[in-house]
C-alpha cells in the first residue's frame, strides 16, 4: 500500500510525505520540505531509520532515531510525520484499494 | 574579535554560488582562511530550493529551462527562492566564533544584525522575525539559511532588492493554478523589496557598501574587499560542476 500526504501542521511549515508499507511494516518513506534540521545527515539516516519499521509506529520510532542522533528540527517536528503517516494509513484503510 | 575575511565575488551561475559558499566552508573549516563574509549576485537569475524540498515539487523545471534560469539545491534547508535583483551574502564561522555560540536562534539573530543594519544605512528600519526572516513595516526583506557542518556555522540570505512576482510565481510551482491570483495577492501584503521601501531602485552596486557598513558593526569589523583565494576557487568550480551542476544532486528529494 502507498500514499501521500500535503499539509501544514499548525504552527509548522509545508510538509510532504509519501509513504509506502507491506504487511504493516514501512517499505518505504520520502519527507520533504520547507523545515530545517539540524544536522542534515542524522535527519536523513533517522528517515532511512524507518524502513522495515511498523507503520502505526512511525512517528514515535522517528522520533527516538532524531533523538539519538541529535537532530534538532525548525517548522516541523516527528509527531507531525506521525500525524501525517497515520492519516495516510487511515485514508487508505477507509477507501479499501491500493492507492 | 579578528575582523572578517570580506569577499565580493559579483554575480555568477547558481552551481558556482552554492560550490563557493561550501569551498569557504571548508577552508575555515581547516583554519586555512578565517571567518569570512562574502556578498554576491546571481546570473543568470536563478532558483534555489532547501535542502529538503523535492524539486519536482517546488520549480517548474521546463519554464526555468525556456527562460535560462538555474536551479539549485542549497546546502541549507529552508523554502524555495527565485534569486533575481538581490544582495546575497554568506557567512562562515566556527561553531566556537561567539557569533555561532548561543544556539541557532541567537546565531540567526547576530547574523541578521549584518542585514538590519545594511536596511538601516538605506533608511529602512527592520527588525528580526525569528526564526529566520528580517521584516519591514511587516513585510519581509530577507529570508535567511544556516547549516552546521565541519565544526563551522554557514549561514546565507537574501536581501530583496526588487521583487518580480510574475517570474517568480512562473518558474516557482504554486500548489493550485486556480488559487494563483490570490496567492500572488498575498505574497504582495507579506513580500516587499528595497527598492518598494525606498522609492527608487536600488542596486547590487549601491547595497553592496550598505551592507558592508551593517555587516562591518554587526561582525565586529571586516578587512579588505577581495576575492577568494586561488584554492578556493578550484575547489568551488569543481564542487559546482561535481555536486551542484549534478542531476544527482539536484534531483535526490
Amino acid at each position: 500500500m502507498k500514499g501521500s500526504y500535503i499539509g501544514k501542521p499548525a504552527g509548522g511549515k509545508l510538509l510532504r510525505l509519501d509513504l509506502e508499507w507491506e504487511d504493516g511494516l514501512v517499505a518505504s518513506v520520502a519527507i520533504r520540505g520547507d523545515f530545517f534540521a539540524h544536522p542534515e545527515e542524522g535527519f536523513e539516516d533517522a528517515e532511512a531509520a524507518l524502513v522495515g519499521t511498523s507503520v502505526d509506529d512511525v512517528g514515535e520510532t522517528f522520533a527516538a532515531g532524531l533523538s539519538s542522533r541529535g537532530v534538532t528540527l525548525f517548522g516541523l517536528t516527528a509527531a507531525d510525520i506521525g500525524a501525517a503517516a497515520a492519516s495516510i494509513v487511515a485514508s487508505s484503510g477507509a477507501k479499501g484499494t491500493f492507492s | 574579535m579578528m575582523s572578517f575575511r570580506y569577499l565580493e565575488t559579483g554575480a555568477n551561475p547558481a552551481a558556482f554560488n552554492m560550490g563557493l559558499d561550501e569551498a569557504i566552508l571548508e577552508s575555515v573549516s581547516t583554519g586555512t582562511e578565517r571567518p569570512t563574509l562574502r556578498f554576491y549576485a546571481w546570473k543568470p537569475a536563478a532558483v534555489s530550493i532547501g535542502y529538503f524540498q523535492g524539486v519536482r515539487d517546488e520549480v517548474d523545471l521546463e519554464r526555468c529551462a525556456e527562460l535560462g534560469v538555474d536551479v539549485v539545491r542549497r546546502l541549507t534547508g529552508g523554502g524555495a527562492v527565485f534569486h533575481s535583483a538581490e544582495l546575497t551574502y554568506s557567512v562562515v564561522v566556527p561553531e566556537s566564533h561567539p557569533l555561532a555560540a548561543g544556539g541557532i536562534m541567537e546565531s540567526y539573530r547576530a547574523v541578521c544584525a549584518g542585514v538590519i543594519g545594511g536596511l538601516a544605512v538605506l533608511g529602512i528600519a527592520a527588525e528580526f522575525a525569528p526564526l529566520n526572516d528580517v521584516v519591514a513595516s511587516g513585510k519581509k526583506l530577507s529570508g535567511n539559511a544556516q547549516t552546521r557542518k565541519r565544526g563551522c556555522l554557514l549561514q546565507h540570505g537574501t536581501v530583496l532588492l526588487g521583487v518580480d512576482l510574475d517570474t517568480m510565481f512562473t518558474v516557482l510551482k504554486v500548489p493550485n493554478e486556480k488559487l494563483k491570483g490570490k496567492l500572488i495577492e498575498d505574497v504582495c501584503a507579506r513580500v516587499s523589496s528595497v527598492s518598494d521601501m525606498t522609492g527608487r531602485t536600488v542596486g547590487y552596486d549601491e547595497a553592496v557598501p550598505a551592507f558592508e557598513r551593517g555587516f562591518a558593526d554587526a561582525l565586529g569589523g571586516l578587512g579588505e574587499r577581495s576575492g577568494p583565494s586561488p584554492a578556493e576557487l578550484a575547489r568551488a568550480r569543481a564542487l559546482a560542476e561535481e555536486r551542484f551542476a549534478s542531476r544527482t544532486w539536484i534531483f535526490r528529494r
